[in-house]
């Protein structure tokens, strides 16, 4: 935790998440005079553009999150164990009275503090600027849809912990990512089989800001399948930081 | 034609200011980094908020 005010990560990802989130209702909302300003509209195309409705606004903002974002975060969490492995800092940590479990839990909390917080801001402001210029959105599903997102991001964000628990910081972020994406996208080739898969949870998110009514049944496999994810890659890293094993690559 | 409502950017300009702050700031204070500083301090400041990001992500040494 100190170490996320000392590197300022506390400070500089929260205002990026809160910027990418304004960013989209603002471009939407004036999407008309950046293309007049951008130059040769042929005339007519501009009274083709139509106002996107506020949930599917809300929705384009939250994805956001899911590339720049997650981008951000995994390259954040990465150095968490493989930082301190190289820094010479996890021998400290290990000497002292605590178990390995404790010290993974510690930074795993912190890592959450830091993604509720940015999303959480991030996506306040992202829902006051669209029901400000956009069209009435309910707070309740935005709430809904974030929480949905956070999970998902938060599953991309213990596989970063526990590879940068065994691994060296940058193949930690890039492996992550890679998870992620492989993930995302089988669930994209594979709907129907995959329903249940976390990577069901970004579109879920956006479901239930476009959509009204979305049915509870829908959301408990990729929600259960998301939290056992998290349970995994956070005792795979306890146990690996417990170890304590020379990197290997 | 829409008139630009200023007081709907100003946050978004505000934060971009503060983020190139924050980096500034940590880049004044860290002993070193990849690549000179100064390099640094022109990609914060001219680079808005992908400069910034760079800076950060890549750019520190922890």
């Amino acid at each position: 935790m100190l170490e996320a005010v000392r590197s300022y990560k506390l400070l500089w990802i929260p205002v990026v998440f809160i910027i990418l989130g304004m960013m989209q209702p603002i471009s939407a909302y004036y999407m008309p005079e950046i293309l007049r300003m951008s130059g040769d509209v042929p005339p007519g195309m501009l009274e083709l553009y139509e106002m996107p409705g506020a949930g599917e606004v809300m929705a384009k903002s939250i994805g956001q999150y899911g590339t720049v974002g997650l981008l951000v975060l995994a390259l954040s969490a990465m150095n968490s164990f493989a930082g301190e492995r190289e820094g010479g800092a996890a021998e400290l940590v290990l000497a002292r009275p605590l178990t390995p479990f404790a010290a993974a839990s510690a930074k795993w909390l912190a890592q959450l503090t830091l993604l509720a917080l940015s999303l959480g801001l991030g996506a306040a402001f992202a829902g006051y600027y669209t029901i400000r210029l956009i069209g009435s959105l309910s707070w309740s599903a935005v709430l809904a849809a974030s929480a949905l997102y956070g999970l998902w991001l938060m599953c991309a964000v213990s596989l970063t912990l526990l590879f940068s628990a065994c691994l060296r910081a940058p193949a930690a972020a890039f492996l992550s990512l890679a998870a992620a994406a492989g993930l995302a996208l089988l669930h994209s080739l594979l709907p129907r089989p995959l329903n249940w898969s976390p990577a069901a949870l970004p579109q879920l998110s956006a479901q239930a800001l476009t959509q009204q009514t979305a049915a509870p049944a829908v959301w408990i496999f990729p929600v259960l399948s998301g939290i056992a994810l998290i349970v995994l890659c956070f005792l795979g890293a306890s146990l690996s930081f417990g170890r304590n094993k020379l990197p290997r690559f | 034609m829409k008139t630009i409502d200023l007081s709907l950017l100003w946050p978004l300009f505000a934060l971009q200011g503060l983020l190139a702050v924050i980096g500034l700031v940590s880049l004044v204070r860290a002993r070193s980094v990849r690549g000179p500083k100064w390099m640094w301090a022109i990609i914060i400041l001219l680079g808005n908020l992908l400069g910034s990001l760079a800076y950060f992500t890549i750019g520190r040494k922890e």
